[in-house]
């Protein structure tokens, strides 16, 4: 076996039995890295893949949440059937409003998506059409149902929460070696010279939108489901800080960077805790440093390398 | 299920040697507080008068016997780190938590501490539901909105205000207090002549005040906080605008005034709890007292003051009692806490969890910055 | 009309300082491409920098409260620009050459340092400024009651701005930081020391950011220590408002600012009024992609 699959399976046997040994509270941090996992891949389908400018994940995070707790406090539909449809609702929203900002180049970018999650917050905030709650937030969403079986307990959420997080990796490795995964390195590299060979940009970039906002807008389901309740204050700016910080510290465009990042970003300030007043102190500065010793990420994402069959072997030197 | 803890515990002191803590025994008691964030000031002052009463109570022998341990958690003011910092207490074998301050933040933990069966006495959390889910383990210090409301609403009345301007920041606390002064001033035919919201944390308010005079109200209520406040009123008098303000008790704070200058805060009435300061209750003074000579000013508002009377009660509960069992500390709360001198004036709880007894004074600023209570 | 003369002055006071701030801002991006998110936090330490002088030198007591105050903002300038210059050694100047975001991230790290740094020196609870410092009279012009003070501001910023364009226009320092911003390479071979370039910049931003917190510290009487990351994100948005890497653009962009919040609150919602910003810049985007005064780039092939 190769190292690399040793490593995948310890990983993931370890992740498996965790929740055995760990008592409720540091399950509970793993579930929150485990979402923000989730969230942070979908980000990086954006942000590593197309490399676009974007800090503004928290709206479609906010999309779905909101589209979870309205439907399921409002008409009692089951909280886990409304997973699909969060997914859409957060979709459609990204469509509407990255089509006529996808021109924008860099920095013009940057801040006008972090213009829509602060519009997004402030409607939530200003009780929009009457139905968000206001600065209250929504509150009383039902605990999801399996099987007819109640997730209660962190040690419960966690496997639902691994679960899919694990769907989530298996799909977007496949999407990353996808027609649809290269044309977006290629977009991220050149721009220009992917348009000129005849790579729609503009679509392929809108693309990325929608199915990173689609997957945010999931794992916003599941936080609704979690938290049981939902309010403005956990979409702000700062949490789309959070996530941006994640996958380019990790390593953009590398899904095992992203999950990395996941676990330093969430799980440092919960190591940090020991500090109380001074964590965010040492956490800002263990930023720096990690960014300073690992410029490019910490897993920055390999070069493609391709087999050719009808060389007799691989030369040593290539493809690792 | 006791050898899967053991093991566990093994693992966590391998993993996490930080975490380290001493078996001695002791009554723990949790504290949830924003550390850091925007609310930090409120939470460190929280921290500050809970480190200070427990320190007292351990130089007086403890609890049973016992020393008394606090121990500490950041909510940053979010409720994802809300629900972890509730986790984690609830992991550390506390008899019972203090707060938190944001009614939200405090929303996110109830669930996690009813079903680790902990007490909860939360602090500044105001907003009506926290109470209306029929909780066991629920409790506050603080009074709700609509009590806040109500008061407000006769107050302005009272006083003869025929058109009011309510201003609110679009925090839970102050939108919910905006609208249930709101509603009972338009049922008594009061005209609201301005409903708005500023944007806290800003420095600048001239733009609102100007649309406020625009308006043209007899009074002003302002349902905010003080940063907030004392800007106001120094904005107004820099433009030379003197409408009465009606703050809300979030307002209560002695920086209130050292923003806005003696000469602008002068006239500034707000609604609150009454604090220490003006209580010549015996434990008032001695806390007072204890609390200049440790950190040489005041406290910085009357919500951590709060979290101070959250701790008494939690103490003298476990030592009538002389058990930390928290059913045994919620029935207790509930029916057999009577008339319980706290920092604050008298406490009890009705079947909610709620405090009873009318809490609310007016105050005035007077022309030397400070506040005096109004009969 | 008078409410909207009065609005208008409102915009303008507030505008100049997001302009002050937002010129460091685009001074960074203008020769580095770097967004400097810890911007901000040099604006709150330039505020409580200066309260601690204040405090302990007592300079206006020594000196009159003119002379003071000026004195004042020459130190805390001149530390602001120290800090700013040591922040680019230790956390930026290593990131050079790597991937833009990865400075970004190691700029929003030193942002939540900064931040809590100050917390934990300084407390948590508000600072307060001394307050018969500056003269609290107003003049009437056009019906509108304008304090002096707010006059004064305005005019200080005006005149910072001013400094810095002819600074940048007219010196030989200036060409350099020009001809860096335009090609750092050709500037190099030209002989620009373009390491140097990058200090002098990292010296003036921050410089301006500095006496920009301690003007609003005057000014409004009242500091905390997350002020600057509100001032930072609004001083960010009017940078790229006007076009970011454009000095005249950030003035513009700044000013424009302040009236459209002040327009927007006043007659279309108070609430409302960030998420009206937001919106006016996005639609300013779609039509114009490099912000007002900014230069079109062309599509490199």
């Amino acid at each position: 076996m190769k190292p690399a699959t040793v490593l995948n399976i310890v990983v993931v046997a370890v992740l498996l039995m965790a929740p055995y040994w760990l008592n409720p509270y540091w399950v509970d941090v793993l579930n929150s890295i485990g979402l923000y996992a989730v969230l942070a891949l979908s980000l990086n389908i954006i942000l590593g893949y197309a490399g676009l400018f974007h800090m503004g994940h928290a709206a479609f995070f906010a999309m779905g949440t909101y589209t979870t707790a309205i439907l399921n406090t409002q008409f009692g539909i089951p909280v886990l059937w409304l997973l699909p449809l969060s997914g859409l609702a957060a979709g459609a929203f990204a469509m509407i409003v990255a089509r006529p900002i996808i021109h924008l180049r860099g920095d013009y970018l940057l801040i006008v998506t972090i213009g829509i999650v602060e519009i997004v917050r402030i409607a939530l905030v200003n009780n929009v059409f009457g139905i968000t709650g206001g600065a209250n937030g929504i509150f009383g969403i039902s605990r999801p149902h399996l099987f007819g079986h109640v997730i209660r307990t962190p040690h419960e959420f966690y496997y639902l929460i691994f679960a899919f997080a694990a769907a989530t990796v298996l799909l977007f490795v496949r999407l990353e070696n996808s027609r649809f995964g290269r044309a977006l390195n290629y977009i991220r590299e050149d721009d220009t010279a992917a348009e000129g060979s005849g790579i729609d940009t503009a679509h392929y970039k809108l693309v990325a939108f929608v199915l990173g906002a689609f997957w945010a807008g999931m794992a916003g389901n599941i936080f609704a489901a979690k938290m049981t309740i939902v309010s403005p204050e956990s979409f702000t700016f700062w949490e789309s800080v959070v996530m941006f910080t994640i996958v380019i510290l990790g390593g953009s465009g590398n899904i095992r960077g992203v999950l990395l990042g996941a676990f330093l970003i969430i799980g440092l300030p919960e190591v940090f805790r020991e500090f109380a007043g001074a964590r965010m102190l040492f956490f800002g500065a263990a930023m720096v440093v990690m960014m300073i010793f690992r410029p490019k990420g910490i897993l920055p994402p390999r070069a493609r390398t391709y087999c050719l069959d009808f060389l007799p072997e691989t030369p040593k030197g290539i493809g690792r | 299920m006791r050898k899967k803890w053991l093991f566990s515990l093994l693992i966590g002191l391998l993993l996490f040697p930080m975490m380290l803590c001493q078996a001695q025994a002791q009554v723990k008691i949790g504290l949830m507080a924003p550390l850091t964030g925007s609310w930090a000031s409120e939470g460190q002052a929280m921290k500050q008068v809970v480190d200070l009463l427990a320190e007292e109570v351990n130089k007086a022998g403890g609890v049973l016997g016992q020393p008394v341990e606090i121990y500490v958690e950041d909510d940053g003011g979010d409720p994802r780190q809300a629900s972890l910092a509730a986790q984690r207490l609830s992991t550390r074998g506390i008899a019972a938590v203090i707060g938190t301050y944001g009614s939200s933040i405090t929303e996110a933990s109830q669930n996690i501490y009813d079903e680790a069966k902990i007490v909860q006495v939360a602090t500044g959390s105001t907003a009506i539901r926290l109470s209306e889910k029929g909780l066991k383990y629920f409790f506050r210090t603080s009074p709700r909105d609509d009590e806040q409301g109500l008061v407000a609403a006769n107050t302005l009345k009272s006083m003869g205000f025929q058109k009011v301007a309510i201003l609110h920041d679009n925090t839970t606390y102050a939108k919910g207090l905006a609208d249930e002064a709101q509603t009972l001033l338009q049922a008594d035919n009061v005209d609201v002549v301005f409903f708005d919201a500023l944007t806290p944390g800003e420095r600048d308010y001239s733009t609102i005040l100007s649309k406020l005079r625009s308006a043209g109200p007899d009074v002003v209520l302002f349902t905010g906080y003080y940063p907030e406040a004392g800007l106001l009123m120094r904005q107004k008098k820099a433009m030379g605008w003197d409408v009465p303000f009606l703050g809300g008790d979030a307002t209560n704070n002695p920086d209130l005034v050292s923003i806005a200058g003696k000469d602008a805060a002068v006239g500034f009435m707000f609604l609150s709890p009454p604090v220490p300061q003006d209580l010549d209750s015996p434990e008032a003074t001695s806390f007072m007292a204890a609390y200049r000579a440790k950190y040489q000013s005041d406290p910085a508002s009357v919500w951590a003051v709060l979290a101070g009377d959250a701790f008494k009660v939690i103490v003298a509960a476990v030592q009538d009692l002389g058990s930390t069992d928290s059913d045994k500390i919620a029935e207790y709360l509930r029916t057999g806490l009577k008339d319980f001198q706290g920092l604050t004036g008298p406490i009890a709880f009705d079947g909610k969890g709620d405090r009873v007894g009318e809490l609310y004074r007016v105050y005035r600023v007077d022309g030397e910055g400070n506040f005096v209570m109004q009969p | 009309m008078q409410l909207f003369l009065e609005q208008l002055t409102n915009g303008l006071a507030v505008g100049g300082i997001y302009a002050l701030i937002a010129l460091g801002y685009t001074m960074v991006y203008g020769v580095l491409k770097l967004i400097n998110f810890a911007h901000g936090d040099l604006f709150t330490i330039g505020a409580y920098l200066g309260l601690t002088l204040l405090l302990s030198l007592g300079l206006t007591d020594h000196l009159g409260p003119l002379a003071g105050i000026a004195v004042l903002a020459a130190m805390v300038m001149g530390l602001v620009a120290v800090i700013g210059a040591l922040l680019e050694r230790v956390a930026y100047r290593p990131l050079r050459t790597s991937p833009r975001l990865s400075a970004v991230v190691s700029a929003l790290g030193a942002s939540i340092f900064f931040q809590n740094a100050v917390m934990l020196l300084y407390g948590a609870r508000f600072r307060v400024f001394p307050h018969d410092l500056l003269p609290t009279t107003a003049i009437t012009l056009f019906g509108v009651n304008i304090p002096v003070m707010r006059i004064i501001l305005f005019a200080t910023s005006l005149l910072l701005m001013a400094g810095l364009y002819a600074f940048v226009q007219k010196t030989r320092t200036g060409m350099a930081i020009r001809a860096a911003a335009i090609d750092q390479g050709a500037a190099k071979l030209m002989g620009i020391d373009v390491n140097r370039v990058i200090m002098y910049v990292f010296l003036i931003g921050p410089a301006l950011g500095g006496v920009a917190g301690l003007m609003v510290g005057l000014y409004y009487g009242q500091i905390n220590f997350t002020m600057g990351w509100v001032y930072g994100l609004k001083a960010f948005t009017a940078a790229i408002l006007g076009g970011i890497g454009n000095i005249p653009g950030a003035m513009l962009g700044g000013l424009l600012l302040g009236v459209i919040e002040a327009m927007g609150a006043t007659y279309i919602s108070m609430a409302w009024k960030d998420a009206i910003s937001f919106l006016v810049l996005i639609l300013i985007l779609i039509f114009r992609p490099t912000g007002i005064l900014g230069e079109r780039v062309a599509d490199k092939v």
